[in-house]
């Protein structure tokens, strides 16, 4: 694959932003996990540590799907980006408010006075998980992910060329868009609070976000094994309904226990347990697109793309179905059950996603044909045996807080002190193998297309 | 099936649940208040002050949350007031092995937030969280209670102080409180916590005479 359209480079820059937050993300990831073991281990509290790894989690996320994104809506629109400076403005400004927050959460950290209300308002942190990000830097983030999707509906307007994949991966994102503006406005009611913030949580990760994991899935299917677009997007489109009819009211699986009516039990309990049916159908399309691909150019890419495929599959579906019944999730709520499948899920679904773009991308931006993969499989098992072992850690961790707490009714504080504190030890140890990973896998980004001609060519050995 | 078929099986179908979902949401909104006590402006500030301090980022309300420390929805069930205050504003001086940090709340603000969480506490979760199965399940093993235990069951001591590993980690473990303790003190103590140990969170036992008593015999046999 080569780079067809220059303005497709931009994408590089979200990518390379992408990646740094990521080495924090998992760097601040570790320091919260050593919180577990001390309290007072470092000299921001452990609220603060936990708002920065989430949130450089789902920013760096987000600008790796902008950066994707900019780099498949020319190539299906068969045209240059339309007005290029804009995206770069874009870019930085979305990079300056990026650093402001992160500044501000800090400050907050070490002085929460700081965060004293102004006129109703929380300056530096609103307090409410994933969404702390203050009302002013809301309207920051809406205007750029406007300007974003300003730019890439005016370049598929250029060729008027509406392939199905674009205007799925426009749908997603709009949705995206649209699914943040539950979360920007106060209520007095703790629980109508909870039940706004579910729609950006919930819509995001198992709605939005899935959609255009889809889009990018059937992208990189034509990419990375030349599959035919009918029946790449056929495919795309049951799988992306599959995902709405089963995601839109899967919500209730987080209106058990607020304050809300207890129909909410049948329709969460329903719907939510057929989620993982749509992800099982990725998993599938993935295999048989990919099962008789001969001379594929980009291993790399391949291997990412169905790690992804499957890790989405048992991270959200599997991870997801086994505390999604109001029965279970009544024991289970709010625990490290939960902890657990959060993480699988969003390195399965969404690391692994935005790093198969990375590799499937990368390499025509930066105008190579191959590249020595190597690196590219060894962070890859790094990570992901690492994760998987924090994952089935943190589930052990799980079982013996709802076991002891919830059901023998032992005190949450002596649970966390004393049964579980290997638990996080363990974590904290895989943590660092996880480390290990992103700092391999960060090497082989900046490195990647910049050395001289790959030593075992990627291509000869198929 | 058709590409076009597909991709309008997908619009239109995300449409109908969307359609669904907003319905099942009307609906909610309109019964939400009644599941819930009336909002004062106190709960209202308490709510605010639980923003401006990330209480979340540690803490999980309803379940929600961050998995650091302790679910607060039912807190004040069990506490009282007068020690949540204590702790809130500096949680050592209430428990030496507390490791929530000293943020800095002041004595309204504690005031709020505690009014906040008395109004959690009341609303209706579907029965969230349930009460544990094994500690409900009566008597310990079997075996009658004496007076004594039933005083300290009913009284609540175990939301702060553990034996034998059941109960709160607020207070001191009592498990051999008895070796440690003489009758004079304990009875006392329970009567006026603050004239034997300063700065004491715990609250005043208020029961009759022949009460203290026999929660006095019951610690003594501790040993
Ligand atoms: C840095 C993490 C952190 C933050 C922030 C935090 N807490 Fe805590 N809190 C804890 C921990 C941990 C405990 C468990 C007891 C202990 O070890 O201190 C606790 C215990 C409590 C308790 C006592 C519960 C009991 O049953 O004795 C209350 C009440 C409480 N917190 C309220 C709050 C409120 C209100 C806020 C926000 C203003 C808050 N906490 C912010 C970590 C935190
Ligand atoms: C709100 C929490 C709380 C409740 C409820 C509570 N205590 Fe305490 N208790 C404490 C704290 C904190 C201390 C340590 C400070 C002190 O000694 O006064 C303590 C100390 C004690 C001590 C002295 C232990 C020692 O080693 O010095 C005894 C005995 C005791 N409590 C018994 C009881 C009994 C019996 C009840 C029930 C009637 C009870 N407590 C209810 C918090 C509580
Ligand atoms: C990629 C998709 C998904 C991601 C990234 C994801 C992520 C998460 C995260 C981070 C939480 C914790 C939220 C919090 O902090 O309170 C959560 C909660 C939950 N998720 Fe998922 N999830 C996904 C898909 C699914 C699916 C498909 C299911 C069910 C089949 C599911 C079931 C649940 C349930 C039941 C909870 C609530 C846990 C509790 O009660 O504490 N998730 N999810
Ligand atoms: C070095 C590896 C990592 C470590 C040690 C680590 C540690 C932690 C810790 C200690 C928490 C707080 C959990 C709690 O409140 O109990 C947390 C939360 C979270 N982390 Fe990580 N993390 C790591 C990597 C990641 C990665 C790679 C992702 C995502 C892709 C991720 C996503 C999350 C999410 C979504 C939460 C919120 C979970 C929830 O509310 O359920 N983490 N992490
Ligand atoms: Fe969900």
């Amino acid at each position: 694959m080569s780079l067809k359209y220059q303005s497709q480079k931009i994408a590089e820059y979200f990518y390379t932003f992408a990646v740094v937050l990521f080495l924090v993300q998992v760097v601040v990831g570790i320091i919260a996990a050593l919180q577990f073991i001390w309290p007072g281990f470092f000299i921001l509290n452990f609220n603060t540590v936990r708002t920065l790894h989430i949130n450089a989690m789902v920013v760096w996320l987000l600008v790796g799907m902008m950066g994707a994104t900019y780099y498949v809506v020319p190539e299906e629109s068969e045209t240059e980006l339309w007005g290029l400076p804009l995206a770069k403005f874009q870019f930085w400004a979305t990079v300056v408010a990026v650093t402001a927050v992160i500044l501000g959460y800090i400050w907050m950290g070490i002085n929460p006075q700081a965060n004293s209300p102004i006129m109703g308002m929380t300056p530096l942190n609103e307090g409410r998980e994933y969404i702390e990000a203050p009302r002013w830097a809301d309207a920051l983030i809406v205007v750029s992910v406007l300007l974003f999707l300003f730019v890439n509906f005016m370049t598929m307007l250029k060729t008027k060329k509406w392939t199905g994949i674009q205007g799925t991966l426009l749908g997603g994102l709009l949705v995206l868009a649209l699914m943040y503006l539950p979360g920007m406005f106060y209520t007095k009611s703790m629980v109508k609070d909870q039940f706004w913030w579910w729609w950006v949580v919930h819509l995001w990760v198992e709605g939005a976000w899935e959609v255009i994991a889809g889009a990018l899935l059937a992208f990189m299917l034509m990419k990375v094994v030349g599959a035919k677009r009918e029946v790449v997007e056929k495919w795309m489109y049951i799988e992306v309904g599959f995902v709405m009819f089963t995601g839109i009211l899967g919500t209730g699986h987080h209106y058990y226990w607020i304050g809300t009516p207890s129909y909410w039990l049948w329709v969460g309990g329903i719907f939510s347990s057929l989620e993982p049916v749509p992800l099982l159908f990725m998993v599938w399309d993935a295999f048989r697109t990919t099962r008789d691909a001969r001379n594929v150019e980009n291993r790399a890419g391949l291997y990412y793309t169905v790690a992804h495929a499957i890790f989405n599959f048992v991270g959200a579906g599997l991870w997801g179905v086994i505390h999604t019944l109001p029965q279970i999730n009544k024991w289970t709520h709010g625990t490290q059950i939960t902890t657990a499948h959060g993480h699988l899920a969003f390195y399965g679904a969404y690391v692994l996603l935005v790093l198969s773009m990375i590799y499937i991308t990368l390499p025509a931006i930066r105008g190579v044909k191959a590249f020595n993969a190597s690196r590219a499989f060894q962070s890859f098992w790094w990570m992901t045996i690492s994760m998987v072992f924090i994952v089935l850690t943190i589930t052990g961790a799980g079982m013996v807080q709802v076991y002891m707490e919830r059901l023998m009714g032992l005190d949450y504080v002596a649970v966390k002190a004393n049964y579980n504190l290997w638990f996080w030890v363990l974590r904290a140890i895989f943590g660092v193998g996880f480390l290990i990973g992103v700092g391999i896998f960060v090497v082989d980004f900046f490195k990647l297309g910049k050395e001289p001609a790959p030593a075992v060519a990627a291509v000869s050995d198929r | 099936m058709t590409n076009k078929a597909a991709r309008n099986l997908f619009i239109f179908g995300s449409l109908f649940f969307f359609a669904i979902f907003l319905g099942l949401t009307y609906d909610t909104m309109g019964k939400l208040d009644k599941r819930a006590p009336e909002i004062t402006e106190q709960v209202n500030a308490g709510k605010m002050v639980w923003h401006k301090y990330d209480c979340i980022g540690c803490h999980t309300i309803f379940g929600n949350g961050s998995y650091f420390a302790p679910d607060l929805t039912k807190t004040t069930v069990n506490k009282p007031k007068g020690y949540l205050k204590q702790f809130l504003m500096d949680p050592k001086s209430a428990n030496p092995n507390a490791s929530m940090p000293k943020l800095g709340i002041k004595p309204d603000e504690a005031d709020n937030i505690i009014t906040f969480l008395e109004w959690t506490s009341k609303v209706d979760t579907n029965n969230w969280p349930p009460k544990p199965i094994l500690a409900t399940a009566g008597g310990v093993a079997g075996r009658e209670l004496t007076e004594g235990q039933r005083l300290y069951q009913s009284l609540g001591c175990s939301a702060c102080h553990t034996i034998n590993g059941i109960g709160g980690t607020t207070g001191p473990d009592l498990t051999t409180v008895g070796a440690k303790r003489d009758r004079v003190w304990l009875a006392g103590h329970f009567k006026e916590p603050k004239a034997f140990v300063p700065e004491s969170p715990m609250p005043k036992v208020e029961a009759p005479d022949a009460d203290i008593e026999k929660l006095t015999d019951y610690m003594l046999s501790l040993k």
